[in-house]
């Protein structure tokens, strides 16, 4: 089934874009530290607010532009005439283990200390803006899936076991679900995060808030599952398996989960965009991922400042158009699974 | 049909009771205190601290304080802001109304243009029309909420068109009826894009896809085949019946009535309720919290409730005593 | 939050859409094409005469008319001053009620408000206030001694705690009061108390005419509430120079002149001359900027990063950036030192770590070895200075620019470690003489934009001289629970606001001190130099002779700077943006900019 949808995906120019898209995204985010020159903590204070560096050829080698400070007070740099500095490509820099067991020390580009590539220009700190995106990628491009796979697995679980029992554990099950819909879901995550956050180390923040957002959006996802549960009890095949005495846990996973499937898979599809979003929310709120942690949400809440705009710091608002980016692409390729898999759109009336 | 709202009402008891205890359990778990902002004071005496940890009953276990709580209530008391010395009912009503309003506008923004617009791309599929408004939808899913509220801001300051958030301007008491609602108005425009934005792209989808259903419906080829004049089956064939099932889950749209939206209301300033809810949250003002949170589910089920009835009448096909 | 709530759709709306739309869009349209502005009436000044014991100002005499327009980040909480905590309710009570007496930010010192002048007694131990004489509340009720009796004695009435119970609780003991004649009272304190007359003034004297039915009733606390201002805001009784004519929650205040105000020009008109002055409530700081940058609000502190962006607009709106200098408030990091165990038996901190943390020559190491200078040229846009003492060089009179100074200067801090036994180990990793590594955790509230930078710029320095450091945000509330109650954390970050006289503290200096953070509420001072910090601030408190006690206070620097309980961080520079319009504006370096509101006035030009 994965091969025909993917096949189907293809034939599709806009959902060929999309996933080449994605899978451009998800690739430099696996890759992050190698492609990555700095480490999204390394400072340097005498470049705060750097603009990004041109780049020039020089005996037909890329150079990055040498700029200097010439107005503290405004954060302004010009480029000083005919400096520049080789961009060493593959090159040994400081020791990194890739995905946190290999080690390694190649990168795909730097400079030779004390000066710095900043390709999207840097923050207050002086630190490299397109280093902190593809660290931050970690946390924005991950946050979805891993809040998804919670989320439909409690969905299916519940919504389907209800479904299929019915009765009694139908009726407790939707009123659980009706209770986490109806407690107004910012407020239980403020309070869930405040109440959970002491507890935690903030390397463990990021994880604390996928858990959350899965554990309030779980309750949606069952609902609607249990709905298509309970339509697929009636069907023939099941009353048959159950007449041929399979246990109840078999006919789940057996029957109902792959007739689930492709729901599941538009669903995850089209919410993976919330995740991002709210991730993206809490940090305005400065309830999310915290320093020396970094997401698209933390950055760019980082950069809802006055001075970004009346000074110019435009690329302080480059993880804002991450995040459009991502997300829209999520939207389309839903749109384009939707399409796939229910031509006639039966999903959306339910 | 009576016994059905007794039932529900019943069945909605509980669920209160349930939320009520989970807020406060929460609010006990949660670090800290209604006094800790007063702790950090260096200027405020610590017998003054002691005074008011014992007049707030902090130091009981929630339970207690539960039961405190709900023996007020029972007499109609929700009890008293902390920080505002203001009942509760009090405070949330001064805030309902621009929340209210806000939220209903921009229900209506949505519904006005997503509606048009969801029909015209069913009617002009693969069109222009319909791959520019479909980006437009995507795109306008796409931006956070805040962010587009900053933007917002910062085109009002820019055109000086529009009023940089607030509710209304300063010489608004000295206006006379109309002008004030003219100034209430031109201070609503932007808020209710921003909140409204959302919503457009998603009900402009449902409705292109709902509508497109009910072309290819066996009833209107029929009604085309009885020589029924084209605009009159797509307005009043096609469109009657596309609007129809979205009914079922118009409750949600209650609920999010009254929640406000903390982000909008910050950044454009707007009185609304989100605001207030927020700094209760924070500051650990405990009843307001527990009477924002019950006012919340009151509306969420009273507009499932309703959306229920909607539905009933609308298509008799479904009984309400079936579930 | 959720957008894909595939639940979310729509009612049946059939016939009202196109009406609805059409309705909309004519509003839409007349908006657009009209506008909306209103004009505000100028403001009607009954004639009353002026009181026996006016105040007349120094400043130029100006005239009568325009509007005043500020914006705060939040609303008032209440209006009632023996329930406010916050500088938000503070400030607009400030605006209707006055005290006896008034510390002018500009000359240092206390003046008199509603207190005409004061005698001292020769034991020091009470003062006279003479009040001023023929002074109305804004109702046209009299004002006398009875309105001062009544208020402090709703003040220590056990059925109303507020925060001036304690505050005006000196060496344990109440102060006394009692009326003298219709315009005298006197004050008693159980020992000298110098700063008494500088704190006397912090609780506006209260209508005895209108509250005393709810004074009787118990039900003082209640009253005067956000539900008094928006619905009669008339009963909200003062003598300062404005009365409230309506407040909208989460929106605005409008002020208008109090007719019975006590001051007046030297042309005998009364103050004040503006005809309102408005506060609007403005949540977030940039929008507050943009109201300001767009000319719509007359005066808003501006940060040090937007100076140069809101300098752009200056001539379109006819303002300037003025510069005030550093901040009055003081921010540091602390380790924790408190000695000792739990309930549970653990210790506060662990024995080898709370060994560093009280080795003053650890603390100074870290200082040295802090990049603030760095800060200040990147974070700040070299808008800011090096934070020396623990008070803040805006408060010049009592601020002690000799105090001892720590530089960036890492090599120094290596030597220092080394000095004290701390060796690296082959990681590069500080390790001490036991062999622990040198780990700390760093506990900092969230949600204040700068504070991330200033702990992640001492992560990566504090890295550098090989001390690891972890840190940790948490909402405020669980930060103070941590600091001042469960006292388990090994450093943390916070500031102080700062107040005008250093009596302020005492619960940071002195070692019985609730916010003595390092080691608090301690019953016999601890160390050595903690115990004469102790002496210094008593000593500063008993002695009216200012010099004297300027003296005291610098001494009491010198120590905090050489012990360094609170490595001190950075000041940054205030800015604050003000239309040219107004004259008689005179900024103070400390407190608000229009702490002379009453005597500002419009330019004959507009």
């Amino acid at each position: 089934m994965v091969k025909h949808l993917l096949q189907e995906i293809l034939r599709r120019p806009l959902g060929m874009l999309c996933l080449s898209v994605l899978g451009l995204l998800y690739a430099c985010t696996i890759f992050s530290q190698f492609l990555a020159p700095y480490l999204p903590t390394d400072q340097d204070l005498e470049k705060a607010y750097h603009p990004p560096t041109r780049i020039v050829l020089k005996d037909w080698r890329p150079h990055v532009q040498i700029y200097e400070q010439v107005d503290p007070a405004a954060a302004r740099y010009e480029p000083v005439h005919g400096e520049t500095a080789a961009i060493s490509f593959f090159a040994p820099g400081r020791e990194y283990r890739l995905w946190g067991l290999i080690p390694a020390e190649t990168r795909l580009f730097q400079v030779e200390e004390p000066h710095r590539i900043y390709l999207l220009g840097s923050d207050g700190t002086g630190r490299d803006v397109f280093s902190r995106l593809l660290y931050g990628a970690q946390v924005s491009l991950s946050i979805g899936f891993i809040g998804i796979c919670i989320t439909m697995t409690l969905g299916f679980l519940l919504g389907g076991v209800a479904g299929y029992f019915g009765g009694r554990v139908d009726f407790l099950a939707m009123r659980l679900v009706e209770f986490i819909i109806a407690v107004p879901s910012l407020y239980l995550l403020i309070a869930l995060r405040g109440a959970l956050a002491e507890h935690f180390e903030p390397e463990q923040m990021y994880l604390v808030i996928v858990i959350i957002l899965s554990l309030i959006g779980w309750a949606g996802a069952a609902r609607i599952i249990r709905g298509m549960a309970l339509s697929l009890r009636e069907r023939p095949f099941i009353l048959a398996s159950e007449v041929m005495g399979q246990s109840s846990i078999k006919v789940l996973f057996r029957h109902f989960l792959p007739n689930l499937a492709s729901y599941l898979l538009v669903a995850a599809t089209l919410s993976i965009p919330a995740y991002i979003l709210a991730e993206a929310a809490l940090s305005f709120l400065g309830l999310g991922i915290q320093e020396p942690g970094t997401s698209w949400g933390l950055m760019l809440q980082q950069a809802q400042e006055l001075k970004v705009f009346t000074l110019n710091l435009w690329w302080l608002l480059t993880p804002g158009a991450a995040i459009f980016i991502t997300v829209i692409t999520f939207n389309v390729l839903g749109d384009v699974l939707r399409d796939i898999v229910d031509p006639r759109q039966q999903m959306i009336k339910r | 049909m009576a016994v059905f709202l007794i039932r529900r009402i019943l069945s909605a008891v509980p669920l209160l009771f349930g939320i009520s205890v989970l807020v406060f359990i929460l609010m006990a778990v949660a670090p800290g205190d209604f006094l800790d902002v007063a702790r950090s004071q260096e200027d405020i005496p610590a017998e003054y601290i002691e005074r008011m940890e014992e007049e707030f009953a902090l130091g009981e276990p929630w339970h207690t304080r539960y039961f405190i709580w709900l023996g007020n209530v029972v007499r109609g008391n929700l009890g008293e802001s902390w920080i505002y010395r203001v009942p509760v009912t009090e405070l949330l009503a001064q805030r309902v109304p621009a929340t209210l309003v806000l939220s209903a506008l921009s229900i209506l923004f949505a519904l006005c243009i997503a509606i048009p617009m969801g029909v015209l791309a069913a009617i002009y599929k693969d069109s222009v029309f319909d791959r520019i408004s479909s980006l437009f939808a995507y795109a306008a899913l796409s931006i956070p909420e805040f962010f587009l509220a900053l933007l917002a801001v910062m085109f009002a300051a820019q055109t000086g068109l529009f009023p940089i958030g607030g509710l209304s301007s300063v010489e608004h008491e000295f206006m006379s009826f109309w002008g004030r609602m003219a100034d209430y108005a031109h201070h609503l425009v932007l808020p209710t894009i921003v909140l409204g934005m959302g919503s457009v792209a998603s009900y402009m989808r449902i409705m292109r896809a709902n509508f497109l259903d009910y072309i290819r419906s066996d009833f209107v080829t029929t009604a085309r085949a009885k020589g029924v004049p084209e605009g009159r089956v797509m307005f009043v064939h096609v469109l009657r019946n596309a609007i129809n099932p979205l009914v079922s889950a118009s409750g949600f749209i209650l609920a999010t009535l009254l929640s406000g939206s903390i982000l909008v209301e910050n950044v454009m300033n707007y009185p609304g309720l989100g605001q207030l809810i927020f700094e209760a949250l924070m500051r650990q003002d405990e009843f307001v919290v527990v009477a924002a949170v019950m006012m919340g589910c009151i509306m969420l089920m009273l507009g499932n409730l309703i959306a229920d009835l909607l539905l009933a009448w609308s298509d008799p096909r479904i009984r309400l005593e079936k579930n | 939050m959720f957008q894909h709530n595939s639940g979310t759709a729509l009612p049946s709306q059939r016939t009202e859409i196109p009406f609805l739309l059409q309705v909309i869009l004519v509003l839409l349209l007349a908006l657009a094409g009209t506008g909306c502005k209103g004009e505000i009436p100028g403001v009607e000044r009954p004639e009353y005469s002026l009181p026996l014991d006016v105040d007349i100002s120094s400043n130029e005499p100006g005239r009568y008319g325009g509007i005043f327009v500020t914006a705060e980040s939040q609303q008032p909480r209440t209006f009632n001053p023996l329930v406010a905590e916050d500088a938000y309710s503070s400030e607009a009570i400030g605006r209707f009620l006055n005290g006896l007496t008034f510390y002018h930010p500009l000359k240092e010192e206390v003046v008199p408000e509603l207190a005409r002048s004061w005698e001292i007694s020769e034991d020091q131990k009470s003062i006279t206030m003479h009040l001023r004489r023929g002074v109305r509340w804004s109702d046209g009720e009299p004002f006398t001694a009875s309105d001062v009796m009544f208020t402090f004695k709703a003040l220590f009435d056990e059925r109303y705690p507020n925060r001036y119970q304690g505050q005006y609780t000196i060496a344990g003991e109440p102060i006394g009061y009692e009326k003298i004649d219709q315009y005298t009272v006197r004050f008693s304190t159980a020992r000298p108390y110098s700063p008494f007359l500088y704190v006397i003034g912090f609780i506006g004297i209260l209508p005895r005419h209108v509250l005393y039915d709810a004074y009787e009733q118990g039900e003082l606390l209640q009253k005067w509430s956000i539900r008094t201002a928006m619905h009669q805001p008339g009963e909200l009784v003062g003598t300062g120079p404005f009365s409230i004519r309506s407040f909208r929650p989460g929106q605005r205040i409008l002020y208008e002149p109090n007719p019975h105000y006590w001051r007046a020009d030297s042309k005998g008109r009364r103050l004040p001359y503006v005809d309102y002055l408005i506060t609007r409530y403005v949540q977030d700081r940039n929008t507050e900027t943009v109201l300001f940058v767009s000319g719509q609000i007359d005066v808003s502190a501006i940060t040090p990063g937007d100076v140069v962006g809101v300098n752009r607009n200056s001539e379109l709106h006819d303002y300037t950036v003025h510069h005030r200098g550093p901040a009055t408030g003081i921010r540091f990091i602390w380790f924790n030192q408190k000695p000792g165990t739990n309930e549970q038996g653990r210790p506060y901190v662990e024995p080898h770590k709370l060994e560093w943390f009280t080795n003053k020559k650890f603390r100074q190491a870290v200082l040295y070895g802090f990049n603030r200078e760095g800060l200040i040229s990147s974070v700040y846009f070299g808008r800011a200075e090096l934070l020396h003492s623990i008070i803040s060089p805006a408060n010049q009179r009592w601020y002690n620019p000799d105090v001892r100074k720590y530089p960036y200067d890492p090599d120094r801090a290596r030597e220092l470690l080394a000095s004290q036994g701390f060796v690296y180990g082959a990681d590069g990793n500080l390790l001490d003489q036991y062999g622990n590594a040198v780990v700390v955790d760093v506990y900092a509230s969230e949600g204040d934009d700068i504070t991330p930078q200033i702990l992640s710029t001492f992560r990566e320095n504090m890295r550098d001289l090989g001390i690891r450091v972890r840190v940790r945000y948490l909402d405020f509330g669980t930060l103070v629970a941590r600091i001042s109650r469960h006292f388990e954390y090994e450093a943390a970050m916070m500031g102080f606001t700062g107040g005008a006289d250093p009596s302020g503290g005492r619960a940071i200096y002195l070692s019985s001190g609730r916010l003595h953070l390092w080691n608090p509420g301690q019953e016999e001072p601890h160390t050595e130099w903690e115990s004469r910090v102790d002496q210094l601030v008593y000593a500063s408190e008993e002695t009216f002779d200012p010099d004297e006690r300027v003296e005291y206070v610098h001494r009491m620097q010198e120590i905090f700077s050489e012990e360094l309980p609170l490595l001190f961080l950075l000041t940054p520079h205030t800015y604050v943006g003000l239309k040219n319009k107004w004259r008689n504006v005179r900024i103070p370096s400390m407190g608000s900019v229009i702490w002379n509101i009453d005597e500002l006035y419009l330019e004959p030009e507009h």
